[in-house]
């Protein structure tokens, strides 16, 4: 960024494209955790995107992301093309996590316009150390890493591989029968059978690919091969097999030494080392480190440290077994294409549609219309056809906005692998019902009360390894994080096997502030009003503050965030056996559906789901009591009732109930009878805030737009009842 | 026209149309007085239409309306400057102004005309007495027009300016009490 031109339009572009390349990456990687290792696509995958990343970090000279990204280019080119075994796959997945957070950090500050300045010299310290564990552990397994960041040494004396213990040699003679045509290509043929399994491979004659005068050489002398395997003598045979143009394979297994030696016959010069993979760098490198272990060597500790012997660079050729371990056969589903849209234009598109449906109810209920003696066929007809694209619009538009749990599920995948690691917990963590689609504006507000409660659930829920083995449950502690769509709510559920809340525990600190009333016996409070206590400001059980929670902030907050956009939480709670904490939350806030209704001269809108019923009512139903507070008895319940009217001080409101409809209002088991004039209907209403230049007002949570353009309030239950 | 000339005209157009706003204000009558607005503030000038009045608000917030899809608040000068109501008719006018990107709609009994201030003719507002000072908080400045007067409204403070007077109570107090 020190340069001087432009690099705003590139820097969005760069922002953008590694945010997403990010996200898919932790998707990818978070997918398979739990599984033995990675498969041979992601492996490549988590390649390329590091590759991508270093590329455009590079272009914009963000160093510090530059060196990370390609330490684990390193790591993944290691692992892709040396398949080690014995891949800590947790490790690996830490790893990779935390490169990913530490990018995800830079970019943070480079949007906020502040410069990538992170160190990465401690990440990349420990992937240096896990990429040579990843070596040492591949070396005891006879795989070699191509390593890529070679010094080049100068080129000193020529010397075969050193063999490692697994390993076995073989001296190949394959007799042609004399009448085989082009014997090269059938030499050919064998090498590369061999291919398949050989760590080293040498053969002679050197060129049988280009030199046709190889051919005569073969049938004459036959066709030598010196090979490197893990395999037996059996299996070499097979491989190369005696068919209609062979007519004898001699396989002679040999020392390491004699394999060092090469052909013992012929020319020394005709013999070709072949390298299967590796580049000139790194066999010079071989080379180098080779004759660096012959001198050095007997001072080192070898045994100990076997890891780091050089020289043990044999070539780890894809074994067919192998590659079924790696390649799960995953069914990828066809790849819908996405383009990205700023946020800004789609609100502005929504706010537009508003406008349009609201000009079509002008236009359709014109009063000009409404003159006696019109012909308005043609009129209707078209109307007709416009109301209905109009509604495709609107459905469209919403649909828009509604995004898949998918990725908030994620990020929880995420802190449940954080935290149970950290806590040496082992949790399985299943995902059910991630394709639920929430309105944008909703996600945004759910993700931290949902992250709070996995939280909770792997740190108190989940009891220990040892704790849990004592009890006698499975060892392994399960989350489970569901939602699904009911009666026009998403119920999000984060569910735990763990020990349950404790209920006289929690009674317990209850009393200790003083919640509970004086008195009243303990068992007179359900579990479910015992459970809300945790809701309260400052509460927590646990007496341990961890790094994680304990704080005695969180369940409250959890809770006003939850009814800030109206939604519930629910507790329930088995001792020994976990809890559920599921959320209940509308599906989108933009559009809901309302009953309008009319008090004094103003309208008023209130959400369909808070009403549990109308009733018109008696004045002797009424109850006063000499403070000016009114209650009413239906059926044998009693509620406190509020005015509207009265209550906003408008004015030309129905004094009698009897003239008025009372609504029974429900908000977590409370209940309030709100007495209106008169009932409109029920409509589908778009939602607007109320212009920040009016302070917010009790019991009012927007305002919204009826069909002939007037403007009516939104109640809000919750803070009616307050 | 060569493109290069085109584009410097657009471009001094451009500059001018900011030019020609500079120094022109908005004028309307509110009680005796005549109020004027800068008019690089004025949205546009809008008939008087229905009003949904929101409960507990300051009583010179008369509510909302619905100005082409978008919700903006309106509110009554007359009573913003403690005057007494008046009654709205259909000739009643409300100029939609748009402060810091916040649209707010002020409803005022007339609307003058828009008139070009030089800035040597604008004097800062009389600053007799403390009791009277409360008065002029939104008005920054007395704008002369041949013999006419003109008080020059801020816009923000105008909107925003219920903490002064509790400030100005505060430092009244503090100096009560030295």
């Amino acid at each position: 960024m020190a340069e001087e031109f432009s690099t705003e339009g590139m820097l969005d572009m760069y922002l953008f494209e590694n945010e997403q390349l990010l996200e898919q990456l932790q998707e990818m990687v978070l997918e398979q955790k739990d599984a033995e290792c990675f498969d041979e696509d992601s492996i490549n995958e988590i390649f390329r995107t590091m590759h991508t990343i270093k590329g455009s970090s590079g272009i914009m000279m963000f160093d510090n992301i530059t060196a990370i990204s390609h330490k684990l280019e390193d790591v993944f080119y290691y692992l892709r093309e040396s398949h080690p075994e014995n891949v800590p796959h947790v490790d690996l997945v830490a790893h990779v996590l935390r490169v990913e957070d530490f990018i995800s950090n830079e970019m943070e500050k480079i949007r906020g316009g502040d410069s990538p300045d992170g160190d990465p010299g401690e990440i990349i310290a420990d992937l240096d150390r896990f990429l040579e564990q990843l070596k040492s552990g591949g070396e005891e397994k006879g795989a070699e890493p191509p390593p890529e960041n070679v010094y080049v040494a100068p080129k000193q004396f020529y010397i075969a591989p050193v063999a490692t213990s697994a390993s076995r040699f073989y001296k190949i003679y394959i007799h042609f029968f004399p009448e085989t045509e082009m014997a090269n290509v059938h030499a050919y043929k064998a090498v590369y059978a061999l291919k398949e399994v050989a760590e080293d491979l040498l053969y002679s004659p050197e060129d049988i690919i280009s030199d046709a005068e190889s051919a005569a050489a073969i049938l004459k002398d036959g066709f030598r091969i010196l090979l490197q395997a893990q395999c037996s003598e059996e299996e070499v045979r097979k491989i190369i097999g005696v068919g209609y143009d062979i007519e004898k394979v001699d396989v002679f297994e040999c020392r390491a030494e004699e394999f060092l030696q090469g052909f013992d016959f012929g020319e020394n010069d005709d013999l070709l080392q072949i390298d299967l993979d590796s580049s000139v760098e790194d066999i010079e490198a071989r080379i180098e480190d080779a004759s660096a272990e012959e001198s050095v060597q007997p001072a080192k500790s070898k045994p100990a440290k076997p890891a780091i012997a050089p020289g043990d660079f044999v070539i780890k050729s894809r074994e067919p077994g192998k590659q079924k371990k790696l390649a799960k056969d995953k069914p990828k589903g066809e790849k819908a294409s996405f383009i990205g849209v700023n946020v800004s234009k789609m609100d502005q598109l929504m706010e537009l549609i508003g406008e349009l449906v609201i000009s079509e109810s002008v236009v359709l209920q014109n009063p000009d219309l409404k003159v006696p003696g019109l012909n308005l066929d043609n009129f209707n007809k078209a109307a007709a056809q416009l109301s209905k694209i109009s509604t495709d619009l609107q459905n469209v538009i919403m649909s828009m906005r509604m995004v898949p749990l998918t990725n908030t599920f994620q990020k929880m995948n995420r802190i449940v692998f954080d935290v149970s690691r950290k806590l040496g917990k082992d949790i399985e963590f299943v995902m059910v019902g991630e394709q639920t689609e929430v309105d944008k504006n909703i996600i945004e507000h759910i993700s931290d009360p949902l992250m709070h409660l996995v939280r909770n659930a792997v740190d108190h829920g989940i009891e220990t390894n040892e704790e849990r083995i004592e009890s006698g449950k499975p060892d392994k502690g399960k989350v489970t994080l569901s939602a699904r769509t009911e009666a026009g709510k998403v119920w999000i559920s984060v569910e735990d096997n763990g020990q349950g809340l404790d209920r006289n525990k929690i009674l317990e600190k209850a009393r200790k502030q003083g919640l509970l009333e004086e008195g009243k016996p303990d068992s007179s409070y359900s579990d479910k009003e015992v459970y809300q206590f945790i809701t309260y400001p400052g509460f927590s059980t646990n007496e341990q503050i961890t790094e994680y929670s304990g704080r005695g902030v969180g369940m409250d907050v959890v809770v006003q965030n939850i009814q800030a956009i109206g939604g519930t939480l629910d507790i329930e709670s088995t001792p020994g056996f976990g809890s559920i904490m599921s959320l209940k939350i509308p599906l989108t806030l933009a559009i809901i559906d309302g009953i309008v209704m009319e008090t004094g001269n103003s309208s008023f809108v209130m959400e369909t789901g808070m009403i549990k019923e109308f009733v018109r009512v008696k004045e002797d139903m009424m109850i006063h009591e000499p403070d000016g507070e009114e209650y009413i008895m239906i059926r044998g319940e009693c509620y406190p009732v509020l005015r509207l009217g009265r209550w906003y001080g408008l004015t030309q409101y129905q004094e009698s109930v009897e003239d008025g409809v009372m609504l029974i209002l429900e908000v977590e088991d409370k209940r309030v009878c709100l007495l209106v004039d008169k009932l409109i209907g029920e409509q589908e209403i778009v939602v607007k805030p109320i212009p920040s230049y009016i302070k917010k007002v009790k019991g009012l949570s927007g305002c919204t737009q009826l069909g002939d353009g007037s403007i009516a309030l939104i109640l809000d239950a919750g803070g009616l009842i307050e | 026209m060569s493109e290069m000339s085109e584009l410097k005209r657009q471009e001094e157009a451009a500059s001018n149309e900011h030019d020609t706003q500079k120094g022109k204000y908005m004028t309307f009558k509110s009680g005796n007085e005549y109020f004027g607005l800068e008019i690089q503030y004025v949205n546009e000038i809008i008939q008087f239409q229905t009003i949904t009045a929101i409960p507990e608000t300051e009583d010179y917030i008369k509510g909302l309306i619905n100005l082409r899809g978008k919700v903006i608040p309106v509110v009554d000068v007359r009573l913003r400057f403690k005057q007494e109501p008046f009654e709205y008719n259909d000739r009643t006018c409300i100029i939609v102004i748009n402060v810091k990107s916040m649209m707010v709609g002020l409803i005022v009994e007339k609307i003058a005309e828009v008139v070009e201030i030089k800035e040597e003719n604008i004097l800062p507002p009389p600053n007799i007495g403390r009791a009277d000072k409360s008065h002029h908080k939104y008005v920054y400045g007395i704008g002369k027009v041949g013999n006419a007067v003109k008080l020059l409204l801020d816009p923000d403070k105008l909107l925003n300016d219920d903490d002064l007077s509790v400030m100005e109570q505060a430092n009244d107090m503090i100096l009560e009490e030295e």
